[in-house]
């Protein structure tokens, strides 16, 4: 089940819902902080180690999330939404991350060709979709990975990842339209 | 099933050179509506595309893409859990308490040089421990209304509780309210003239909880 892991110490507090977990931890209760990184951690290294395209600095920016998140609690008006509002965190961090390592990110690379199918046969037949699927991922230009995986793994909308990237709108529609149609025509080949 | 078209025609509509021959091998549409047609559950219902064998195996096409999305996500969450540990300690080591201390409550002493207070965020820690020493309630927000800087100053503490079905929850409300008394005349100095109990959430038991039904 998305967003939830097993989880690694039994205390009282694990069923808890988010709601109460966020109101307490909100109070200073760190218990139930950690109850909420256990919780979504997991999640939050997925979705910066996709963004990022590895996961080389995944361990920073979640670690770095979370300190904001434990900082800015007290601005979090409903408790029921931390998961949205961790993946919030998350991604701008994620972000952030990529802007100072590349300054200037150039829209014109999305342009680039997109890998044709071009998985030898025998694997195509071996490997799972899953597996497919994440190989054609990592090898989508990145403009168009970040809006995809700020689309459908951090469920935003489309006037969302316009504000967050700094990019117009039309932008980010032709770069989820490509990274769909690029998926889509890979898995064309995956069955 | 993808042998109703033709493969040639099948990639059409997934050419990635604008929208143009996407919509010509979509009955007029883009994946982009088609997309946010399965986000919505196909509702409501249009006829133009559910009526369209092209539409249809695009459909399916992105119906099968979210399946994989679904699988990898969850590989990728199970893998994330296996780790050890550090990572979650490293996070914790690196939090400062400080940040949710709140007010100074100020606690008389017999020397007139000393100071001493405790900090709002301990007597909230103080409400939450007593109520995780009762069974089957979780204490949640702990708010202190009233100027606790100023000794004797008269203050409400309003508290949010969480109570297991099948409880009675006035009775369980007495009790913790007395519990909540006793432990804050014990470690603190505070007039409180209320403790205000708002029961706001029914939870059903653990495994079947709260945050199960919220991921659906």
């Amino acid at each position: 089940m998305p967003g939830r892991v097993r989880e690694q110490v039994a205390s009282p507090l694990d069923a808890a819902a988010d709601q109460m977990l966020a109101d307490r931890a909100r109070d200073g209760d760190l218990r139930a902080f950690e109850v909420l990184v256990r919780r979504y951690g997991p999640l939050m290294r997925v979705y910066a180690t996709r963004v990022l395209g590895s996961n080389d600095e995944t361990d920073d920016v979640v670690q770095e999330s979370f300190i904001t998140a434990w900082q800015h609690l007290g601005t979090l008006e409903d408790g029921s939404a931390v998961k949205s509002w961790l993946m919030r965190i998350v991604s701008r961090k994620s972000i952030d991350r990529l802007r100072t390592r590349r300054p200037h990110v150039n829209i014109d690379e999305t342009d680039a060709p997109a890998p044709e199918s071009s998985a030898p046969h025998a694997r195509v037949e071996v490997e799972s979709q899953t597996e497919a699927l994440a190989r054609v991922l990592a090898a989508l230009p990145e403009d168009q990975r970040r809006c995809w995986t700020l689309r459908e793994l951090a469920e935003y909308s489309y006037g969302d990842i316009a504000a967050e990237l700094n990019l117009p709108l039309s932008t980010v529609r032709g770069l989820l339209a490509r990274a769909r149609k690029t998926l889509l025509r890979q898995m064309e080949d995956w069955r | 099933m993808t042998e109703l078209t033709p493969a040639n025609r099948r990639f059409l509509a997934f050419d990635l050179d604008g929208t143009e021959r996407e919509q010509a091998g979509l009955n007029g549409h883009t994946i982009e509506q088609l997309s946010d047609y399965l986000d919505h559950g196909r509702l409501p219902a249009d006829p133009g595309i559910d009526d369209s064998p092209d539409c249809e195996i695009a459909l399916r096409g992105l119906e099968r893409l979210r399946r994989a999305q679904r699988s990898l996500l969850e590989r990728d969450l199970e893998r994330e859990s296996r780790r050890d540990d550090s990572w979650v300690s490293s996070i914790l080591n690196n939090i400062t308490l400080e940040a949710h201390a709140g007010r100074e409550i100020p606690l008389t002493h017999p020397s007139p040089t000393a100071r001493l207070v405790v900090t709002e965020g301990a007597v909230r820690g103080i409400l939450r421990e007593t109520g995780d020493r009762m069974q089957n309630v979780f204490v949640g927000r702990c708010v202190l209304v009233g100027d606790v800087s100023v000794p004797g100053t008269p203050i409400s503490i309003r508290v949010d509780v969480t109570v297991f079905p099948g409880e009675n929850i006035p009775l369980l409300a007495d009790q913790l309210r007395h519990a909540m008394y006793a432990a804050l005349s014990k470690y603190t100095e505070l007039v409180v003239v209320a403790i205000d109990i708002t029961v706001s959430d029914l939870q059903s038991l653990p495994e079947a909880s709260a945050h199960e039904q919220e991921n659906q």
